[in-house]
């Protein structure tokens, strides 16, 4: 029993990283229409730039600020100059663009840093606890807690507040909206933002606890969408739980000798079971309104 | 005061004597090393390697083009340049025929040299062979480029490695039961692992595979997979990435004296002593497949001169940087012992499976081609440990026990190189 409870806290970890990731990604996808599959590229480029400038010498808080605003300027970069020309085109065009916007950063990634060994260490690692015999570091209930965090606050942020109510109008019908007078630009540069906030400080987690390879992170965005795709890319809650899920069956399924090398196939499974289910119900995953 | 002077005048002529030994030894050697450049008609050679994510394996081209630019410098091929065409594959197998089939069949190359590509070389082994082209590779790693005729590479690659950090572990660290832990890529990192597995049987000690996908992110469940499974040593049978990735989740779980811990060359890279920290030291195992960075040797010198020379800025300066350095000379080498005006890819690819017997400080063991199957002349190498930011030696050149080394002996016994 207690090496699936071992397996449980790992997979904990890692999915809650997955959950961010979903998370921030519903949230644009709420308010802009875009799937963004730059997000792991976002991610991963802000986690270079936090060690590029720990290796600078820089003091880690300045470090750990410079890497959410590469994640904030990235992606209100593409929001401000290409999202917006393709607000009115079909949602596969608009992840299309942002899988280009990706191929760019990540090409971008390798120019800037060659491919020489790195570790991004935060001083949360040093500290931890024992559960269960397992040392479990404050690096680790930091992305759990954050990830849990976020999704309440997000879900907060857009039931409670201003911004939010005009983000939810704007996912609900981007026409209409125009037309009562929302600032259409101003409510998705903030999503931008958010959503570019969050793939920073994932990235950032991602680094640390994963590895720092800038392509492992890229893909991370995969992970996510499938955690995403379970909250049917439109409940918070379901991201959240759909993303530790995911990666709590991964971890557990190094458990089972002959999947176990196989168990990086868990978030596709799960991401075609649920869209499965979810055709049950005649629902086009991808379409909005728009 | 005269002997003072004496003394000073000593210390100077002292200095220049020393000063100019160092400017000496800085000057790289290169063929007929005779500081007259290349005139004639080039010699077009070519090289494959694939730099894009997930890795950079130009390290042996980069390696191979200073050393060529070096020799064209020198006299070249007695007096023809050699004209060294690169490409990168990207680690994209259709991009891989597409460079190798231009290579070999619009370019015309005599010879590959230096070759650094996981896809190319799973790719183009029938091609070479169809075209009876000899591709002295440097940075092999799966096994379709070891059992290939017209494939012979200067680095061990996974198995040799590998299997040389578990006897070690085995004679010297006690190790009882090891886990290999590989990419789940089956001409990669099953096949060491299993012919670690062998080895560890043939010993009569035990060993567990824990292969994973090379995009698994959970490597904290890794770890703990293995300390489910009750081993007492971990080999890396990884790329120095991912490799690291492990090392600090054990870290994290406090896991250095858990576990012995051992790694093939991978993980033998000047850029790793800062990655690891203090943490590891004295814990941190390492086969290295050729001579360590500041070896005294004087192609390990050579190898420097000519990178700080003639190389990049950027180049890297890593193990397939040497052994792209080591394929380069030997070639070279074959090279100068033809007659210039018959150098074409016929009589290239017969004089290279002519080499026997050539030797380096760089290798442990004797350099050799021959007519075979297979090639793997690289099968002997060092331990070092990681200890206070740098690698130390703690065992010179030893061979490897493995039944896969077989069809290599009896090789080595047709050249005469073993009794």
């Amino acid at each position: 029993m207690k090496i699936y409870a071992l397996f449980l806290i790992s997979g904990l970890a890692v999915g809650s990283l997955y959950a961010l990731g979903g998370i921030g990604l519903v949230v644009l996808r709420r308010a802009t229409g875009f799937l963004n599959f730059a997000y792991g590229a976002i991610a991963a480029a802000s986690a270079m730039i936090c060690w590029q400038f720990i290796d600078w010498g820089f003091a880690g808080p300045v470090s750990w600020l410079m890497s959410i605003l590469t994640g904030v300027a990235l992606s209100v970069f593409f929001g401000r100059f290409f999202a917006s020309g393709l607000a009115w085109r079909e949602p596969v065009v608009k992840a299309v663009a942002t899988l280009g916007f990706a191929l760019i950063i990540l090409g971008l990634i390798s120019f800037i840093w060659d491919d020489a060994a790195r570790k991004l260490v935060l001083p949360t690692d040093k500290i931890g606890f024992r559960l269960m015999e397992v040392r479990i570091t404050v690096t680790r209930v930091i992305a759990f807690g954050a990830s849990l965090l976020i999704a309440l606050g997000m879900i907060l942020y857009l039931e409670k507040t201003k911004t939010g109510l005009l983000m939810r109008a704007l996912a609900n019908n981007r026409a209409h909206s125009a037309l009562i007078g929302i600032p259409i630009l101003r409510v998705e540069t903030i999503a931008w933002a958010l959503s570019g906030a969050l793939a920073g400080f994932t990235g950032m987690m991602f680094g640390d606890l994963v590895r720092l390879d800038p392509t492992i992170i890229t893909f991370m965005v995969i992970p996510a969408i499938a955690a995403a795709i379970c909250g049917r890319l439109e409940s918070l809650f379901l991201t959240f739980i759909g993303g530790l899920s995911i990666g709590v069956a991964e971890a557990m399924l190094t458990l089972v000798k002959t999947a176990a090398p196989f168990r990086s196939l868990v978030p596709f499974v799960v991401a075609v079971l649920v869209i499965l289910w979810m055709q049950r119900k005649q629902r086009l995953v991808f379409q909005t309104e728009d | 005061m005269f002997m003072r002077y004496m003394g000073l005048a000593l210390m100077l002529a002292m200095g220049f004597i020393s000063y100019s030994e160092e400017a000496k030894a800085a000057e790289p050697e290169c063929g007929l090393n005779t500081g007259e450049k290349a005139t004639g008609e080039p010699i077009v050679v070519g090289g494959i390697n694939g730099n894009a994510p997930p890795g950079d394996f130009s390290g042996g081209t980069d390696a191979a083009a200073a050393y060529f630019h070096c020799v064209n410098d020198n006299g070249g091929i007695n007096g023809r340049p050699i004209k060294y065409i690169v490409e990168n594959d990207q680690w994209n197998p259709e991009l891989a025929a597409q460079v190798a089939t231009k290579l070999v069949k619009d370019d015309g190359v005599v010879a590959l040299v230096g070759n650094g590509s996981v896809v190319s070389m799973a790719v183009n082994a029938k091609l070479y062979k169809d075209e009876d082209v000899m591709a002295m590779a440097s940075a092999c790693a799966i096994s379709d480029c070891y059992e290939n005729s017209n494939i012979v590479s200067s680095n061990q690659g996974p198995l040799p490695s590998g299997i040389g950090a578990l006897k070690f572990a085995v004679e010297e660290l006690g190790t009882e039961h090891a886990a290999c832990i590989g990419f789940n890529i089956p001409n990669n990192g099953g096949w060491a692992c299993d012919w670690a597995g062998k080895y560890m049987e043939s010993v009569g000690k035990k060993s567990t595979a824990l292969l994973m996908d090379p995009s698994a992110v959970d490597l904290n469940s890794v770890y703990l997979q293995a300390l489910a499974e009750g081993v007492d040593t971990i080999m890396l049978m990884l790329p120095a990435g991912p490799a690291l990735g492990i090392l600090k989740v054990a870290e994290e779980q406090d896991g250095g004296d858990t576990f012995k811990w051992i790694s093939p060359t991978p993980l033998y890279d000047p850029t790793i002593p800062a990655a690891l920290g203090d943490y590891w030291d004295n814990k941190l195992y390492v086969n290295i497949e050729l001579g360590p960075f500041n070896s005294d040797g004087p192609d390990n010198q050579n190898w420097i001169a000519v990178m700080d020379k003639y190389g990049e800025k950027e180049d890297r300066r890593d193990t397939f940087s040497q052994s792209g350095y080591l394929s380069a000379k030997f070639f070279v080498e074959t090279l100068l012992k033809m007659d210039s005006a018959e150098i074409n890819r016929t009589n290239v690819t017969k004089a290279i499976k002519g080499i026997s017997g050539l030797t380096s400080d760089l290798l442990c063991g004797p350099y050799y081609v021959g007519d075979f199957d297979r090639h793997m002349p690289n099968h002997a190498g060092r331990m070092v440990v990681y200890s206070e930011n740098e690698f130390k030696v703690v065992r010179d050149c030893y061979d490897i026990d493995s039944s896969y080394l077989e069809p290599i002996r009896e090789q080595e016994r047709q050249l005469r190189l073993i009794q």
